[in-house]
């Protein structure tokens, strides 16, 4: 068996190396496209048969905070956001309470209670063509 | 030329291999998109293990660069903090605007007295304006003792005290060593001074010098601990002009306090500072005020009475009575509508307090939750007159052996 040459072992080095740094350019750019941005934050959301909610029910959803309202003129949905910082409201006995700052409402969502100063959002809630509600929430 | 050519295709390698390196950080960083600002923060990727500030300040809802600043979508850590504020303490009151304030927050809106920023700004807290003027008084830099100078200059539009600004006391430009002493080496203590170094003072300036009992927590249930961080590290020594940090290590909380001839009531022992200290007194009234004198006013008499006077007191009966704000932040206590509670001689509500259907009182630890009884001094033997009702009267008769 021969012995390596300086000339080959140079020339077997650098490619190499060429190889080595090919492989990683390539590892580098597969990563990049592998990469998937955050989706945007959901405005729609599909809340199920409406006959899951009874005419004069209160339901509070979690996701998003929000509590759907059943009356004779429809359904409507108030935001559970806190219209003074955006904390999550809770059910309270007269309507709901801000468990940050002690905000509250009544149950249409009127301000009763500082420091809010302003109502509740309300959200726009629609019955689709195969008698599923959707809920934006923008 | 075969050599440079190798030498060349090792320096490429050399650097992929470097940047593949750094980027072997987190591939996915953790996102979170607070409801208040709906932006998309990136300082959970790192920092996941902080515990959460409190119950009014929520992580989903605030984030975190709502409060500390910094660059939110940075995966860097130095880019990331290059621009936070205020250190480990945004609360410090050289930022304390930017990170606390706003009218939804706590300045510019005096609905339920929730301009704090501008009240602790003025306070004597902040402004030590009492003592710096009694030190200039005494060696002779000015001629009375009104204040003119503060740890930093801040003005009062609406002085009721007279006083309507101060400028920034600047040791340098004093003449008398003793006051220019006085400023190297008695000021770092107060909530609007530069913190001394290291971790363990970081957080001893703005609302967190009082309000962050541990680290990354906020709160209006404040021990004695917190108050004892500054008012009991040692004693001023006013002949070489230096702070004598205590040396001893008292194992008796009658003992734990940095007067060690002082007399302690059962209260001053038992109770917690904020049990009977109001917040105006803390953290001022929204005036300049030219000494400690001026602004603390809770005395034994605000809830036991004198002899001919019971102490003050108010039934509940608006629900926007700041007391129910106060009870809200710190639910030691249900209070309801029809409650009746102590105030102090300004009206400042006790909310901690109910007047039982005996007569007597109730008081709930605001930090520790105990509930103690007690009795107004009217019908009882005490024979001090009404007028005698400084602490040091109280304390001839009962103070607690040491």
């Amino acid at each position: 068996m021969s012995e390596l040459s300086r000339r080959d072992f140079l020339k077997l080095t650098r490619n190499g190396f060429l190889y080595l740094s090919g492989a990683l350019a390539l590892g580098g750019l597969l990563r990049f496209l592998d990469y998937e941005p955050n989706p945007a934050p959901k405005t729609e959301f599909d809340l199920g048969p409406a006959s899951n909610y009874p005419l004069n029910s209160r339901t509070v959803l979690s996701e998003p905070p929000a509590v759907l309202l059943h009356t004779g003129s429809g359904f409507s949905a108030l935001s559970l956001v806190c219209t003074h910082l955006g904390c999550t409201l809770e059910n309270s006995t007269q309507g709901f309470a801000c468990p940050c700052h002690g905000s509250r409402f009544d149950a249409d969502g009127n301000v009763t209670h500082g420091p809010a100063d302003v109502p509740q959002q309300s959200l726009r809630v629609e019955v689709t063509e195969e008698g599923n509600l959707k809920l934006f929430t923008a | 030329m075969k050599k440079t050519l190798t030498i060349a295709a090792g320096i490429l390698l050399l650097t992929l291999a470097f940047v593949w390196w750094l980027e072997l950080g987190p591939s996915q960083p953790v996102e979170l998109i607070p409801t208040l600002t709906g932006q998309p923060e990136y300082c959970l990727t790192c920092h996941a293990d902080v515990p959460e500030i409190g119950p009014s300040h929520p992580t989903e809802t605030f984030g975190c660069v709502t409060c500390h600043g910094g660059e939110r979508l940075a995966l860097d850590a130095d880019l990331a903090h290059s621009t936070m504020r205020g250190g480990a303490n945004p609360s410090d009151l050289s930022v304390v605007e930017q990170s606390c304030g706003g009218t939804s927050c706590h300045s510019g809106s005096e609905v339920d007295d929730r301009h704090h920023v501008q009240r602790v700004m003025t306070s004597m807290q902040s402004t030590y304006a009492g003592a710096i003027a009694s030190i200039r008084f005494t060696f002779g830099a000015q001629t009375g003792l009104t204040p003119h100078s503060g740890v930093n200059a801040v003005t009062d539009d609406r002085t009721q005290t007279g006083i309507t600004s101060l400028s920034a006391f600047d040791p340098l430009s004093e003449t008398n060593p003793s006051i220019q002493k006085f400023g190297e080496n008695c000021l770092t203590c107060h909530i609007n001074a530069t913190p001394r170094e290291g971790e363990d003072y970081a957080r001893q300036t703005g609302c967190a010098a009082c309000h962050s009992t541990q680290q990354h927590t906020f709160t209006t249930a404040i021990p004695y601990t917190q108050c004892n961080a500054c008012h009991n590290r040692g004693n001023y020594d006013l002949r070489t002009m230096t702070f004598i940090e205590r040396t001893d290590h008292p194992t008796q909380r009658i003992d734990n306090y940095y007067q060690p001839i002082a007399q302690f009531t059962q209260c001053e022992y038992t109770l917690d500072c904020v049990d009977c200290h109001t917040r105006e007194e803390v953290m001022g009234d929204g005036d300049l005020h030219a000494s400690k004198k001026d602004i603390q006013y809770v005395q034994c008499k605000t809830c036991h009475g004198t002899l001919t006077e019971l102490p003050k007191t108010k039934t509940l009966t608006d629900p926007s009575d700041i007391a129910f704000t106060l009870a809200f932040l710190n639910p030691v206590v249900d209070l309801e509508l029809g409650d009746t509670i102590l105030v102090t001689e300004k009206g400042e509500p006790l909310w901690n307090t109910r007047v039982l259907s005996d007569g007597t009182y109730e008081l709930i630890g605001k930090a520790n939750s105990q509930y103690f009884t007690f009795k107004p001094v009217m019908g009882s033997g005490c024979t001090q007159s009404g007028e005698d009702q400084s602490s040091a009267y109280c304390h001839q008769c009962h103070q607690a052996e040491h």
